[in-house]
């Protein structure tokens, strides 16, 4: 309980963060979006383990990083949006309509409810339902406490409707990022490297970029770039950070008050002066969003997870060369985690490992996959994920072949326990470590 | 005519010294006030607490309906900022920076420089040909000059000179003293004076004589 607590505390933060911009965004509708806000967050937090149990954790995941991805879309447009209208001078009119009319500030705030309270729900998965209502608790009594802050703020603070959008996006992103299978920044990493890699590979493919002899090592070791690691990352960073730099742009492209017709120096200049210390004002947020952005993408390449890992055991072969593994002997083989096993024969030491699927039935697989180095597999939150490419992959998935699964187990599922035959595993093991050998680097 | 400043029993002590004695004043807007006194009566403790470089040790003080008693450190700085022009006796212009820089650095810390401002401000003040020049390099009436210039850019709605003629010659005296006299026809601020010089108090429309802290007697130019 107190380490779901603990787990939960950064999630509501950043809903209270959330808050205290919408309530400071919409500041003539504080009522309505507080409303809003908080019937979403409900909604988001009961409905997220429902949706797990109602349509597979898979599914439910895959929905809840579609709607982050259209949020993180819809803040593109957004910021285009500021950017394209900077120069005008009804430029943030359009915005400020639309966070000064109830449907939309409370259809908005709903939505960050929802999409806040989703992200805490999905955390608290492995938590009790007592867990559930604690961190819906916790949430609510934020919204009166983050209303009586905003009120505390300076009128300094300005949040305009684009900063709004900045702030919200890049908390829920960052909120969301702490759990690997809501973390959009890696895949997006890997997209990236894919486009490029394609891209290369198309260019050559179309003879754009002959064969020549002009073509130097030299050359070509600027096109081996774009088929590093590397261009995966940067290039996911700049379109990560892209919208909040096109916010703080838009802001500070914003123009200066006409004072031509001001008589006075000093007036015309404090006027200017006026004007500048505003838009400094309203650069806060953004950059704001742009440092919380910065810190996602953190969290998602150093992610702050405890791998189950266990110690392989060491099991040996009857004179028949059968391998048996009791399911309730040295560890219970049902209690839903990962166990690990290492088999020693000549001079070969295959390691396996066993997991009950959420189907119920227990898994028998290499602890490596056919394409990666076999670095081993580590458990967290309904997947196992490759150490070596940190791939997630869903428990129920486990057992099946292909891709960077771990390699499946020919074995006999019997009610005592499991029997896998020694000679089988060595040679699939020999096999896969073979296959694998030729892969570098330290992965992904 | 509205007054600018209105003093109630203010006074102002320093330790067991009493600078200030209990002070009743009214100074109209668009009035230029000169403060005489020997050495130690009171003129510039009094200038102090007008311009809000001192704060009083009891009574009242409204500059520009402002209580100067009730301002924080910051809306004091705000008041000096936005509300007073000083001219000093010793000048303290910046010796590294040009006159024009010397100019726009009170623009700068009042809102944002504007160099060609800065300059029309120095071409008033008939420097137009000693923008580029720093401090050791004028006359010490130029120097004047460029501090009246740094002292109005602002458009203060006070302007107080401690002294302002006291290091010049007369001729340079009788220019400072010229200039003002123009500028303020022109703009229309309100002027107090601390002098030492009978000659100089008699451009002001009222003098007050000062004597250990306590207002002792006053002339109109007229009863002169």
């Amino acid at each position: 309980m107190t380490s779901m607590a603990v787990r939960l505390m950064p999630h509501l933060l950043a809903w209270g963060a959330m808050l205290l911009l919408l309530a400071r965004g919409c500041a003539g509708r504080r009522g309505t979006v507080a409303a809003a806000a908080g019937a979403g967050f409900i909604g988001g937090i009961v409905a997220a383990p429902a949706a797990a149990r109602l349509l597979g954790t898979d599914a439910s995941f895959d929905t809840a990083k579609i709607v982050l991805g259209a949020a993180f879309l819809v803040y593109c447009a957004v910021a285009v949006a500021a950017l394209y209208g900077s120069g005008r001078s009804s430029a943030a009119n359009w915005g400020e309509r639309l966070t000064c009319s109830a449907p939309v500030a409370a259809a908005g705030a709903f939505f960050t409810g929802v999409a806040g309270g989703a992200v805490c729900g999905f955390r608290s998965l492995s938590g009790s339902v007592t867990t559930v209502c604690a961190a819906a608790a916790a949430g609510l009594l934020l919204l009166p406490l983050m209303l009586l802050v905003e009120r505390r703020l300076p009128a300094a603070f300005v949040v305009s409707p684009a900063s709004l959008v900045s702030g919200i996006t890049s908390l829920l992103l960052f909120t969301s990022s702490s759990l690997l299978r809501l973390d959009l920044f890696s895949p997006l990493t890997m997209k990236v490297m894919k486009f490029s890699h394609d891209f290369v590979h198309q260019f050559f493919e179309s003879m754009l970029i002959p064969d020549h002899l002009f073509f130097t090592a030299r050359l070509w070791g600027f096109v081996g770039v774009l088929f590093s690691n590397a261009v995966g990352f940067w290039g996911a960073l700049v379109v990560w950070l892209a919208p909040a730099l096109l916010v703080i742009c838009a802001v500070a492209l914003e123009p200066l008050p006409a004072v031509a017709h001001l008589r006075e120096g000093a007036r015309r200049r404090k006027t200017i002066a006026a004007a500048i210390r505003a838009k400094r004002q309203r650069l806060a947020v953004p950059l704001l969003a742009l440092a919380v952005f910065s810190c996602a993408v953190y969290q998602s390449k150093f992610p702050a997870v405890e791998y189950w890992d266990p110690k392989p055991i060491q099991v040996s072969a009857s004179p028949a060369g059968e391998i048996f593994i009791p399911k309730k002997g040295e560890v219970d083989l049902e209690d839903g985690k990962l166990h690990k096993f290492l088999f020693k024969k000549g001079g070969t030491e295959a390691r396996f490992f066993i997991v009950m699927t959420p189907a119920g039935g227990l898994t028998v697989v290499l602890d490596a996959c056919s394409i990666c180095k076999p670095d081993g597999y580590g458990q967290t939150e309904g997947t196992v994920i490759c150490y070596y490419c940190k791939t997630l992959i869903p428990l129920d998935t486990v057992g099946r072949p292909g891709g960077c699964n771990p390699v499946p187990l020919p074995c006999a599922l019997k009610a005592d326990g499991v029997h896998i035959d020694g000679v089988t595993l060595v040679n699939r093991w020999v096999d896969t470590v073979q296959a694998t050998a030729r892969v570098g680097g330290e992965g992904k | 005519m509205p007054s600018i400043i209105e003093t109630s029993q203010l006074t102002r002590n320093y330790g067991e010294i009493c600078a200030l004695k209990p002070l009743d004043l009214k100074v109209p807007e668009g009035e230029w006030l000169s403060v005489m006194g020997h050495s130690g009566s009171g003129k510039s403790t009094f200038m102090n607490l007008v311009g809000g470089l001192d704060r009083p040790s009891g009574g009242e003080l409204m500059v520009g309906g402002e209580n100067l008693l009730a301002l924080s450190e910051d809306g004091l700085a705000r008041f000096r900022r936005e509300f007073v022009g000083i001219i000093f006796q010793q000048h303290h212009l910046v010796p590294y920076l040009t006159a024009v820089e010397n100019v726009m650095m009170a623009q700068y810390f009042h809102s944002v420089p504007d160099e060609s401002e800065a300059i029309t401000a120095l071409q008033r003040v008939g420097l137009g040909h000693r923008l580029k020049n720093r401090p050791g390099e004028l006359s010490g009436g130029e120097q004047q000059r460029v501090c009246i210039a740094r002292a109005i850019i602002n458009s203060p709605k006070l302007l107080l000179g401690d002294e302002p003629t006291g290091n010049l010659d007369h001729k340079s005296t009788l220019m400072v003293m010229e200039l003002l006299k123009e500028l303020r026809a022109e703009v229309r601020f309100t002027v107090i004076m601390v002098t030492h010089n009978q000659e100089v108090a008699a451009w002001g429309d009222r003098t007050i004589y000062l004597d250990d802290g306590v207002l002792v007697r006053e002339e109109r130019v007229g009863q002169r």
